[in-house]
C-alpha cells in the first residue's frame, strides 16, 4: 500500500534538489509568464509592442547626442557612441536581472500564497524578458557598429568577438544569481531593499561602465578585476572595439565567480522558495 | 469507497509570532549557527501541546487522516481552526513543520478565484495565463476554451482587457477557468460564495457533477453548512488545529452545529454571593431553550426558541422593576428590543421568559444582552451578552445559496394568482 504513493510532501528538502524535470513540464507557463511581462505594459499605447523597439532607439539616440557630441572623457581610442553604448547594455542587463529576480517573492506574494507552481518560473521569465529586450537594445548596437566599422573604418572587430556571447550570458547568470540569494533573504529582511538600491549604484562605479578599466591605478587593479563583471565588459568592448588582449586569469576567476554565485542562488532559492512565504 | 489518494500523516504547523525588529537577525543566526553548525536541537523545542507560547502558534497539531479516491471531502471550523493551513500545505504553498503528507496524482487548488489575472491583459490571454497557473497544460486550456467562456456566458467580451469587466463578470470566468482543471484532486476554499444567485446555482451544480461523474477527489472548505451539506459525503471539523470528528458529513455537521449550540445557550449560577450582578440583581440563570419539532438538534431559521431567565433581586425595599431584553447581530447592531411590564418585585427570586418565533430571524449568530431598570427609568444592572447563539440557514433546495439580505426574514406567504392566460 505504502510505495503505491507518487509524491510526497514533508518538512525536511534534500539540497541540489532542483526540479528540473517539473520546470521543464511547465514550459509553457513560462512562455506566458513572459508573454504577459513583454506585452501587458505597453497594452492601451497607440504603438502597442514596438515600443520594446522606440524605446532602445531613443536611448541610443540619447547617448549619441550626449557622448559623441557633448562629454569628452578617456575611452581607450574608441568611438565614445559604442563605447558608452557597450557599458550601458551590459551593465543595464545585468541591474535588470537583478532587481528583477530579488522582487520575485516580494512582487509575486499574492500568487504565490494561492497556488503552486515551481518559483523558478518567475526569476527565469524575468530573465527571459530582459534578454529579450536587451537583444533588441544589441541588434540596434550591431546597426550603429556596423556604421562606423564600414564607413568610418573607426573600429575593427577581434577575435574576442567570438566571447560576446558568453559574456552576455555570464552577465544574465550573475545578475540572476545574485538576485536569487537577495529574494530569499528579502523575503524577511525588507532593508535590503534599500541597501541593494544603494548598493546597485555604488556598484556601478567600480565596474567600468563610463569609463575604461585602464584608468584604474595599478594598486587597486587585482581588487578591481575580482568585480566578476570588469572582465565581461571588458571582453566585450574588446571584441568590438579595440585591439589588446585580457588576462586569461581575470577571465577565469569572472567564470567561476559567476557560476558559484548562481549555484549558491539557485540552491538557496530552491531550498527555501516554499518557506520564505511563511516570513513574507 | 476507492483506495487512499491522500494521506495526511501526523502533520504539524508552527507558524512564530510577533513582530520584525532589530532583534530579529540576531535570533536567526543564533538559530541556524546552533540548529546547522554545532547540531544542536533547540534549547525548548516547542510543544505542540503548548497552548500558551508567545513566540509560537501551533496552526495544526498532529493532524491525521486519509481521502480516498472519488471522495467529496469537507473541511470545516471555526475562523483560525486550521482548515486554510491544511488547505495551504496539501496544495503545496506552504511546508509542515512535521509530519508527511502522502499522495497520487495531480493537485490543483482553488484558494481564491482568478490567480494572476493581469487587469490589461484581455479575457482570453487571462484564461490561458490562468489555467496555466493552476496547472493545465496550455494544449488542455485550448481545447477547453470554448467550454470555459461559454461556462463564463461572456463570448461578446472576451478580447476586452478584464480590468473593464464588472466584478460579476470578472469571477465568472475565473470561477470558469477553475472548474474545467484537469486534475485529479481539487481543493476548493470557500469560492462559492461569488457572483449572482444563477451563478452560484450553475456554479454548485457543477461542482456536484464534478465529484458525482467524474470521479475527481474534492475537498472543500466552507462556511456555508448548506452548501457543504449538499456537496460533502464525507468531513472533518477542526478546532485549534485538532482533529475533532471525522465520519459522513452529515453527522460531522450535526456535531459542529449542536457543539456551538451547548457553548453559548446558556449560564447558571446556583450561588447568589459569587453570580454576576451587584447589589440589587443577581443572576441566577439565563437558558435559550429551543423547541425542536424536527429531528434537528440546533437552531436553524425555521425554530422557535425561548428565552429564559431568572434572577435574585437583592434590594431591601420592593422595586418597581422592568427587564429590558434587546438582540444584538453579532456586529453590534440591535435587532430589536424588548420591555417588560413594569412589576413591583420584592428581595427573592424572580423568573422570566420571553418567546421568539421560529421563521422570523435571519440566520446568523446573535446575542442577548439584559438591563433591569427601577421605578426612576435608572439601570441597576447591565447584563451584556449574556447568551450568544448561531441561527444556522434553513432553506428548501429551490431558494439560492448565500446569505438573505436583511436583519429579519419572516416566512410572510407571497402569492402569485394568474388571472388572465393572454400575452399583453
Amino acid at each position: 500500500m505504502e510505495n503505491e504513493w507518487e509524491w510526497e510532501l514533508r518538512a525536511e528538502k534534500k539540497w541540489f534538489q532542483y526540479g528540473l524535470t517539473e520546470l521543464w513540464q511547465c514550459r509553457g507557463l513560462l512562455q506566458s509568464f513572459v508573454r504577459k511581462e513583454l506585452t501587458a505594459g505597453y497594452q492601451q499605447t497607440i504603438m502597442g509592442v514596438f515600443w520594446l523597439v522606440i524605446q532602445p532607439i531613443l536611448t541610443t539616440l540619447f547617448y549619441f547626442l550626449v557622448f559623441s557630441k557633448i562629454v569628452k572623457v578617456s575611452t581607450d581610442g574608441a568611438p565614445p557612441l559604442l563605447f558608452y553604448m557597450s557599458g550601458a547594455l551590459l551593465w543595464g542587463y545585468f541591474s535588470d536581472c537583478l532587481t528583477s529576480t530579488m522582487y520575485s517573492f516580494l512582487h509575486n506574494a499574492h500568487i504565490f500564497n494561492k497556488v503552486y507552481f515551481p518559483r523558478l518560473i518567475i526569476p527565469l521569465s524575468m530573465v527571459i524578458t530582459h534578454t529579450v529586450r536587451t537583444g533588441i537594445q544589441f541588434i540596434l548596437f550591431l546597426i550603429i557598429y556596423v556604421n562606423y566599422w564600414i564607413f568610418n573604418d573607426a573600429v575593427h572587430p577581434s577575435s574576442y568577438i567570438w566571447l560576446v556571447p558568453l559574456t552576455l550570458f555570464f552577465t544574465a547568470l550573475l545578475g540572476m544569481g545574485l538576485g536569487m540569494i537577495v529574494a530569499v533573504f528579502m523575503a524577511k529582511y525588507r532593508d535590503l531593499e534599500q541597501l541593494m538600491n544603494f548598493m546597485l549604484r555604488l556598484f556601478m562605479f567600480v565596474t567600468p561602465v563610463v569609463y575604461p578599466a585602464s584608468i584604474v591605478p595599478e594598486k587597486y587593479k587585482v581588487l578591481f578585476w575580482c568585480n566578476p563583471l570588469t572582465p565581461v565588459i571588458e571582453t566585450f568592448r574588446l571584441g568590438f572595439l579595440h585591439g589588446g588582449t585580457i588576462d586569461n586569469f581575470y577571465i577565469f576567476t569572472g567564470i567561476t565567480s559567476s557560476l558559484l554565485i548562481f549555484f549558491i542562488g539557485l540552491t538557496l532559492f530552491k531550498f527555501r522558495e516554499i518557506k520564505v512565504m511563511d516570513t513574507i | 469507497m476507492g483506495k487512499p489518494i491522500l494521506h495526511i500523516d501526523q502533520v504539524s504547523k508552527k507558524y512564530q509570532l510577533g513582530v520584525m525588529g532589530s532583534g530579529a537577525l540576531k535570533k536567526d543566526l543564533q538559530a541556524w549557527w546552533n540548529q546547522q553548525i554545532l547540531l544542536k536541537k533547540e534549547a525548548h523545542e516547542p510543544e505542540v501541546n503548548d497552548e500558551h507560547n508567545k513566540d509560537y502558534i501551533w496552526a495544526l497539531r498532529n493532524l491525521d487522516f486519509k481521502i480516498h479516491e472519488g471522495d467529496s471531502f469537507g473541511i470545516i471550523g471555526n475562523n483560525g481552526s486550521g482548515k486554510s493551513t491544511l488547505l495551504k500545505i496539501i496544495s503545496r504553498i506552504s511546508v509542515p513543520t512535521s509530519g508527511i503528507i502522502h499522495g497520487r496524482g495531480r493537485i490543483a487548488s482553488l484558494l481564491e478565484v482568478g490567480t494572476g489575472f493581469h487587469p490589461e491583459l484581455s479575457g482570453r490571454e487571462n484564461v490561458l495565463l490562468n489555467g496555466q497557473i493552476l496547472g493545465m497544460k496550455k494544449k488542455e486550456v485550448l481545447n477547453k476554451f470554448d467550454e470555459i467562456v461559454d461556462f463564463a456566458g461572456i463570448e461578446r467580451f472576451i478580447d476586452t482587457p478584464v480590468k473593464r469587466y464588472s466584478s460579476g463578470m470578472y469571477v465568472r470566468l475565473a470561477f470558469a477557468v477553475a472548474a474545467h482543471l484537469q486534475t485529479d484532486i481539487l481543493i476548493i476554499d470557500e469560492v462559492l460564495a461569488v457572483g449572482d444567485v444563477d451563478f452560484q446555482r450553475k456554479c454548485l451544480k457543477k461542482m456536484k457533477s464534478l465529484t458525482t461523474e467524474t470521479g475527481k477527489t474534492v475537498i472543500f472548505v466552507s462556511h456555508n453548512m448548506q452548501a457543504l451539506r449538499s456537496l460533502c459525503k464525507k468531513a472533518i471539523w477542526l478546532e485549534k488545529g485538532r482533529l475533532i470528528a471525522e465520519g459522513s458529513a452529515d453527522s460531522v455537521i450535526n456535531k459542529y452545529l449542536t457543539r456551538e449550540k451547548v457553548e453559548t445557550l446558556s449560564q447558571y449560577y446556583p450561588n447568589p454571593e459569587v453570580a454576576p450582578g451587584n447589589e440589587w440583581i443577581r443572576i441566577k440563570q439565563v437558558a435559550i431553550n429551543p423547541q425542536f419539532n424536527t429531528q434537528i438538534s440546533y437552531i436553524d431559521t425555521r425554530t422557535p426558541f425561548d428565552f429564559e431567565f431568572s434572577f435574585w433581586f437583592m434590594g431591601y425595599h420592593p422595586e418597581n422593576t422592568q427587564v429590558l431584553i434587546g438582540l444584538y447581530q453579532l456586529t453590534g447592531e440591535c435587532i430589536f428590543e424588548l420591555c417588560s411590564e413594569e412589576v413591583k418585585i420584592e428581595k427573592g427570586l424572580v423568573d422570566g421568559r420571553c418567546r421568539i418565533p421560529g421563521s422570523f430571524l435571519n440566520n446568523g449568530y446573535y446575542y442577548i444582552s439584559m438591563q433591569f431598570l427601577n421605578g426612576n427609568q435608572e439601570t441597576m444592572y447591565e447584563f451584556a451578552a449574556s447568551v450568544a447563539f448561531d441561527i444556522i440557514d434553513y432553506r428548501n433546495a429551490k431558494r439560492p445559496f448565500g446569505k438573505w439580505d436583511g436583519a429579519v426574514r419572516p416566512d410572510f406567504p407571497v402569492e402569485l394568482s394568474q388571472v388572465s392566460f393572454d400575452a399583453p
